[in-house]
């Protein structure tokens, strides 16, 4: 088995779960008529974009060796805040995402300081972080849940970005086009700067990186500033796709773009992984998420088939690593 | 022989409770191989490491093309031309060997990193070094010995002047060394000056051209390489003064029964065909140089790394370890070298640690009889004289010492008759290492049997019945302790290997 | 994960007869979300007629849902007179701080006592204190059902079955057309999101829908029948196999209590052809038919046109598609109502009347009645 990076080709991790959303919606597609339609299919999509942003920034601590726990309730609080300064405080739409997204950098910031510079591990740092911001989004919007402008008021346009509706009705999901373009800003970061060499470089070997003179400590913080700004982003997605925004949700949240990462081809133990990998991996998640209540299977069984699926997908890693 | 590049004069440099260094000089020459020779500990790699700018120097001067110099840190060293290959490799095997090779100072278009440059850098510099590496391909998939012309590569990248190889060829096969110094002498036509760590006496001879030997944190002198023989530099790496007389014959009873017999242990290249008998009261010194397999043996015969084949016969009889576990029900208890990590858990308290190994006995239905195990770590504490303020101490707070008197309290309360003592002084200061020694007779007369692993040559000399000598992960001599001199085990640990 | 507000709700909804198992302490588990802490109001009788003086302990004291129990009971205040310390714990999760408040305010000896239980068990030796220092003890929100004999004298909490059937007693009318003209070749179907099948009032309040819409539908003249969720499904009487029914009720529940999987279940039921009407049994399953909607764009108040949608609580997003004809109508409970016949009961105690439980009726609100003055308190953003 070879791990080979072949620049501008898919790599042979990315072709498979390729193959398994095709399989998937075949499958789902065959089980369930009401499955087979557009509407299906913008569903998956709603449900994926929150997960696709926090995988995007995850991939980073978990190529580093690390992981970051914290994006799941993170992007609830700081939705819950952002949501706060619009509802609450009156202020325009564009400085709740700001300070969104701002919330996440400095949790990332806080994380990598953690992280890099205190050299705590990063389960236990960002566990701890994830419970502080859990109650640091209640605690600071002072509410029982957030609802940000809906797409019919005036200052509801920022749910436009993911969701276009046309005079005649029909919805274009156009939040996928801007997820794509961030797969590929994205990977260009990962495979061909140094913010994503050194990334790669430090989940290979820490100590070699620091030796060849690296700043380690400023890429690895930045690792854990990418994956808060992201949270931070995926918290302006969620709250553009559902309703309200719930304080104590989000636990659990994070899971979903660790799995899809682990899907997608990041090992668990650092220095391997692809954006694209990590989005379509996403996508599996989601695909499950959606596809099984319509093929009828009760809501439990979806948590049972995804964890399967992980079990597989690290499986394979353990087998190749083996041969 | 070319010009005098780099001369480092009376350097001096201490660490809490030893003086690594003692002005000790070195001079390098343009395109020369010198080699830097000397026991595990001599100070060879504390002196290339204050050169490079690892450690700092207490004293002395470090001249380099003329001029007086001090580095901070290895960038600052690779700046001007002085490269370290690490012993350990180096390597990122998740990125490209071009992107290893650059890693740190990589080329740029803008903010993206031009990987079609880097690969063509990289073909250009191993053309230049006649090595057919391609540099796309992920170093993790390389050989060792190609991921090592690899680090080399780097290290002429750097424009380097001057090149240390730290023990470059520890992990490499016949063929991959060969390579290796066609590189060398490719490097010393271009008169590049060359620093060359090794223990292996065969390959000191073809590639270098003058010796330096170290011993004991001191310059022992230098020799032109073609003018002495392997008996010459053995001879410089040895010659201390012994001040603790060695012992000068086997105390173990002539009728003495075989408790532990191994018959052609294998697991992996670091343990290759070893076979050995230990007797009742005896102390068996294993000795050879780092890295020669001495602790691979032992852990695989304790089960604690797998093996691949071999026999071992405890009193008699036949038994199968492939676990911790099953050593220990065997009667074997193992000391490791590295305490911290394997012996004891320093944030338990001394009574604790006793037990460990023997919970079985202290429990009260699913309790922990205390009381019991209080009488036994007392008791412990008292024969063994292990200073500590109580039993309810935690073991983090003792000192070395101390500490190994914990581990070997433990094995003595799990009754084991075979106790493996991995580099039982490492760390440990004079005073407490012959309490150690002491206490290692002691058990030896209560009719327990020791097997002793140590880079010490005079504390092989001292304690050893019987002496093992391993080089490259094969048994090169059994030798009674009568017959025992340094000569001897020094040649059979840097036996050629064929 | 439960979400603080349906914790709040959820517990608030407890009926008495039923609140052996108990509600606040399992249902907000995971909540330690909430802010604020305890403070404690109190206000002096005006002038009333009546100098009697109660303790009234609450959940938590933030919410908007107790806050508006506090104004129905502020209204009482000054109607009869008497005076009235609240207090209540932080967080509803804080059992043992309001175990403590309710100690507290035994020794204060009051009149009488009103209370919502965060923990119905964990209230049991209080309330035996209370007996015998002969302070009478009305539950409101919640009921305790294993209280000391003679303690409580009444309960006054939502009736979530009769909640449950209000929604599709008022859903009914706008689809008996539809419904009549359902044959077993073409059948409709009516749909319900329930957030999960263990909490007892979500599972009352889904099953006095299913049940009610199962007797109007059946006294139309149609055999239904129920699928979906495995503990709705068998525990409905009078359904007939889904071949041969003319009417299919289908329920949902996402796997976790999140907006997006309530949307997935609703989008999955509201995705079929057949489907006449979907109601959401909760604040976040009701959300999770209009996120649905967000992308099918098929509800609508004429049956002709779409899909009929029901709610139940507020919150701005249902208020929003109440308002613009996404949902013909919600059912809310009354916090206010509540809080005030709490105070009412208490006073006629303390004047020797007898009272009784007071089971309290979920409200329907639609586009016209919001603005209602006994309406309009109860709905919250």
């Amino acid at each position: 088995m070879t791990n080979k990076k072949t620049f501008g080709r898919l790599k042979g991790r990315e072709v498979m779960v390729m193959g398994i959303i095709v399989a998937m919606i075949i499958l789902f597609s065959i089980l369930s008529p009401t499955f087979r339609t557009y509407t299906t299919f913008l569903s998956v999509l709603d449900s994926s974009y929150y997960i696709i942003l926090m995988a995007l920034g995850v991939t980073f601590p978990l190529i580093t060796g690390g992981v970051d726990l914290s994006i799941g309730t993170g992007l609830v609080s700081y939705g819950l805040i952002g949501g706060y300064l619009i509802v609450t405080m009156k202020m325009p739409v564009g400085v709740g995402i700001a300070a969104c997204i701002l919330m996440g950098i400095l949790i990332g910031l806080f994380n990598g300081a953690l992280v890099a510079l205190m050299d705590l591990p990063p389960f236990l740092a960002t566990l701890c972080t994830c419970m502080i911001t859990r109650g640091l989004g209640p605690a600071l919007s002072e509410s029982f849940g957030v609802s940000w402008p809906s797409a019919i008021s005036e200052s509801g346009a920022f749910r436009k970005i993911f969701k276009f509706t046309t005079a005649e009705g029909t919805v274009i999901p156009i939040g996928i086009v801007f997820m794509i373009i961030l797969v590929i800003i994205m990977s260009f970061v990962l495979e061909h700067t140094r913010v994503g060499r050194y990334t790669i470089a430090i989940g290979s070997n820490k100590e070699a990186t620091r030796l060849a003179g690296v700043n380690i400590k400023f890429y690895h913080v930045l690792a854990y500033v990418i994956s808060g700004f992201f949270a931070g982003l995926a918290g302006v997605a969620y709250a553009a796709t559902y309703a309200t925004i719930y304080p104590g949700s989000g636990a659990g949240f994070e899971l979903d773009a660790i799995g899809g990462a682990i899907v997608g081809g990041v090992s668990a133990t650092g220095g391997v992984g692809t954006i694209f990998g990590s989005f379509l991996g996403v996508i599996v998640i989601c695909l499950m998420k959606v596809g099984l209540p319509f093929i009828g299977l009760q809501a439990n069984w979806q948590q049972i088939f995804i964890g399967i699926i992980l079990i597989a997908a690290v499986l394979v890693d353990v087998i190749k690593k083996k041969k | 022989m070319g010009d005098i590049i780099l001369t480092m004069k009376g350097i001096d440099k201490s660490f809490p409770g030893v003086h690594a260094l003692d002005h000790v000089d070195l001079e390098v020459r343009k395109g020369e191989v010198l080699a830097l020779m000397g026991e595990n500990g001599a100070g060879k790699s504390t002196l290339m490491k204050v050169l490079t700018g690892i450690y700092k120097k207490d004293s002395g001067t470090i001249t380099y093309e003329g001029k007086e110099v001090e580095f901070k840190n290895t960038r600052e060293a690779q700046d001007v031309g002085i490269v370290i290959v690490h012993q350990e490799l180096n390597m990122l095997g998740h990125l490209t060997v071009a992107q290893n090779l650059f890693i740190g100072r990589e080329f740029k278009k803008g903010i993206r990193i031009d990987d079609k440059k880097m690969n063509e850098e990289a073909k250009k510099l191993f053309d230049r070094l006649n090595v057919d590496i391609d540099p796309t391909e992920m170093m993790a998939n390389l050989t060792v010995g190609k991921q090592q012309m690899c680090e080399i590569a780097k290290a002429v990248s750097f424009d380097a002047k001057v090149i240390i190889f730290d023990e470059p060829s520890a992990a490499l096969t016949e063929a991959e060394i060969e390579e290796m110094f066609k590189i060398i002498r490719d490097l010393k036509e271009k008169d590049i000056a060359m620093v060359y760590i090794s223990h292996r006496m065969d390959e000191i001879k073809v590639i270098t051209d003058r010796v330096t030997v170290m011993r004991d944190g001191t310059y022992v002198g230098t020799l032109i390489t073609e003018e002495c023989t392997k008996e010459d530099i053995i001879n410089m790496m040895v010659g201390r003064v012994i001040y603790e007389e060695p012992k000068t014959e086997s105390q173990v009873p002539e009728d003495a029964p075989v408790v532990l017999k191994v018959e052609h242990l294998n697991a992996g290249r670091m343990v290759q065909d070893v076979s050995f008998e230990l007797r009742k009261g005896e102390i068996l010194g294993f000795s050879g140089l780092m890295g020669a397999g001495r602790t691979e043996t032992a852990r695989a015969l304790f089960g604690a790394d797998p093996k691949e084949s071999g026999d071992i016969y405890v009193n008699g009889k036949k038994v199968t370890i492939n676990s911790p576990q099953d050593a220990v029900e065997c009667g074997i208890g193992y000391l490791s070298e590295d305490r911290k990590r394997y012996g004891i858990v320093v944030q338990k308290t001394v009574a604790e640690n006793t037990t460990m190994a023997s919970m079985r006995n202290f429990m009260k239905g699913i309790f922990i009889n205390k009381k019991k195990e209080a009488e036994v770590a007392d008791k412990y504490v008292e024969a063994l004289a292990t200073k500590t303020p109580g039993i309810d101490q935690q073991v983090v707070n003792l000192s070395g010492g101390n500490q190994q008197k914990v581990v070997i309290a433990k094995w003595l309360t799990r009754n084991s008759d075979i106790l493996i003592f991995d580099e039982p002084t490492r760390g440990i200061d004079v005073g407490a290492k012959n309490e150690i020694y002491k206490l290692m007779n002691k058990l030896v007369q209560e009719g327990k049997s020791i097997i002793m692993i140590s880079s010490e040559m005079t504390e092989i000399l001292r304690m050893s019945d019987r002496i093992i000598v391993m080089c490259e992960g094969k048994k090169t001599g059994e030798i009674d302790i009568s017959e025992a001199k340094q000569e001897t085990i020094m040649n059979l640990a840097t036996r050629e290997c064929e | 994960m439960k979400k603080k507000v349906l914790a709040v709700l959820l517990s608030a909804a407890m009926v008495l007869s039923l609140a052996a198992c108990s509600s606040g302490g399992s249902n907000d588990g995971g909540d330690d979300a909430t802010t604020g802490d305890g403070a404690a109001t109190e206000e002096k009788a005006e002038g009333g007629s009546k100098d009697y003086s109660f303790q009234m302990i609450v959940k938590s004291f933030q919410s908007t849902y107790w806050q508006a129990a506090i104004q129905g009971v502020e209204q009482a205040k000054s109607e009869l007179g008497v005076s009235v310390e609240a207090n209540g714990p932080a967080n509803e999760s804080d059992i043992a701080d309001q175990v403590q408040m309710l100690n507290d305010a035994i020794e204060k000896k009051p009149d009488g006592i009103a209370l919502a239980a965060c923990d119905t068990n964990s209230v049991i030796d209080s309330l035996t204190k209370a007996l015998e220092a002969g302070i009478p003890v009305v539950c409101f929100d919640t009921g305790v059902d294993n209280a000391p004999e003679g303690s409580v004298i009444a309960t006054i909490a939502t009736d979530n079955v009769a909640a449950g059937s209000v929604a599709a007693e008022k859903m009914f009318p706008v689809i008996e057309e539809k419904v009549k003209a359902a044959t077993a070749d073409a059948k409709v179907r009516i749909g319900e999101v329930n957030q999960d099948a263990t909490a007892l009032n979500i599972q009352q309040r889904g099953q006095g829908f299913i049940d009610k819409m199962l007797e109007l539908c059946t006294g139309a003249g149609k055999k239904v029948a129920v699928v979906g969720n495995e503990f709705y499904v068998n525990g409905t009487k009078g359904a007939v196999a889904e071949a041969e029914a003319e009417v299919i009720i289908e329920v949902g529940v996402p796997a976790q209590t999140t907006v997006d999987l309530a949307s997935t279940e609703a989008q999955k039921i509201m995705s079929k052809d057949d489907t006449i009407a979907i109601f959401g049994s909760n604040q976040v399953t009701a959300e999770g038919v209009i996120t649905a909607n967000q992308t099918l764009n098929k509800l609508s108040t004429d049956p002709e046109k779409g899909i009929i949608a029901a709610g139940f609580d507020a919150g701005t997003p249902q208020k929003e598609a109440i308002t613009n004809g996404q949902f013909i109508g919600s059912v809310t409970q009354s916090p206010l109502m509540m809080g005030y016949e709490a105070i009412v009961a208490l006073t006629k105690i303390a004047d020797g009347e007898s009272v009784s439980d007071m089971p309290m009726d979920g409200y329907w609100y639609d586009k016209d009645t919001m603005g209602d003055d006994n309406i309009a308190p109860n709905l919250y953003d």
